[in-house]
């Protein structure tokens, strides 16, 4: 009974191996994006000098107030406009994805292509950048950052923000 | 006598086959979008930032495997034993998303669209467990059955 015991438990653990190792394996870029560039807790943000890519690349709090300070990226709130009014990070645009049909004309002669955008919408859980996120790499758009902590994560923060209600 | 191990062979094969597919279709929705995935790891507000990638890059894969040896009835009792443990840990978390009063989707399977209430996920997950551990025990006295 015991080595029937053991013997299920090393399957379980070779299942389980096996699996993580094809995940690591099928997601290394996505994985060493957020290890080398994209975390929050690092201590140094790391520039973004990756090529443009196809995929949208998670962003943290640090990394995004590292391009807010510099300048160096376009801020873009993907929430419904009602919202962004009431307060929404310094200097952002918004775009949300619900109107993006008669929004993308005048946001694509306004932001070059091969600018660094950084994509927010309420925090985790908000799936509005990805959206948006998708749309703009299918509009050509190569540097889209998603903001996962999103407006509340960086209001929490004490980062500038404007609007309405701030 | 016959009838009823009879009817009981193929319910057990369906409920084989049955979870293998859930599980095969759930995992397959998050490899497809492993970054929406983490987000909805992230939701859960329980990990450092980076580990929600690590979760969302490998948990589908695990799914997908356990999910796939069901089907096809091989390590039928450790992938059974895998699903279990992980639907009673898919409870709690669910579980500790209602005390936190975290509206947030389950995850569970498509990544955004609308949301899944945490009740509604726990009863599922529950449902699964049920199975899960229906397969494990009943696989307990055979090498390789039938079913």
């Amino acid at each position: 009974m015991k080595v029937t015991n053991k013997k299920l438990l090393i399957e379980m653990t070779a299942i389980i191996l096996l699996a993580v190792a094809i995940g690591i394996t099928w997601n290394h870029r996505l994985l060493w994006d957020v290890y080398t560039g994209k975390h929050s807790g690092t201590a140094t943000t790391p520039e973004i000098t990756a090529a443009p890519t196809t995929s949208l690349l998670p962003a943290g709090l640090a990394q995004v107030k590292d391009l807010f300070d510099k300048k160096e990226a376009i801020f873009v709130d993907a929430r419904e406009k009602s919202v962004f009014s009431q307060g929404h990070i310094q200097g952002a645009t918004s775009l949300p994805p619900a109107t993006i049909i008669t929004d993308l004309q005048g946001f694509t002669e306004k932001v070059p292509y091969d600018a660094t955008l950084v994509l927010y919408c309420s925090g985790y859980g908000c799936r509005d950048s990805k959206d948006l996120g998708n749309i703009l790499l299918q509009k050509g758009y190569r540097q889209i950052l998603i903001f996962d902590g999103g407006y509340p994560e960086w209001k929490d923060a004490g980062f500038p923000i404007e609007g309405a209600n701030q | 006598m016959r009838m009823k191990k009879k009817a009981k062979h193929y319910f057990l094969l369906t409920l084989r086959i049955g979870l293998g597919l859930v599980f095969v279709y759930a995992g397959i929705l998050k490899i497809r979008d492993p970054v929406a995935f983490a987000g909805s790891v992230a939701a859960y507000k329980l990990l450092p930032y980076s580990i929600n990638y690590l979760v969302a890059a490998t948990l589908p894969w695990v799914e997908l495997a356990c999910g796939l040896f069901l089907i096809v009835g091989y390590k039928v009792r450790a992938s059974a034993g895998i699903i279990a443990a992980m639907n009673i840990l898919f409870i709690v978390l669910l579980a500790s998303t209602i005390m936190r009063g975290l509206d947030i989707d389950c995850g569970c399977f498509r990544q955004g669209g609308e949301k899944t209430s945490a009740w509604v996920a726990i009863l599922r997950d529950i449902l699964f467990l049920a199975v899960a551990l229906i397969l494990f025990t009943e696989r307990k006295e055979r090498k390789f059955s039938s079913w």
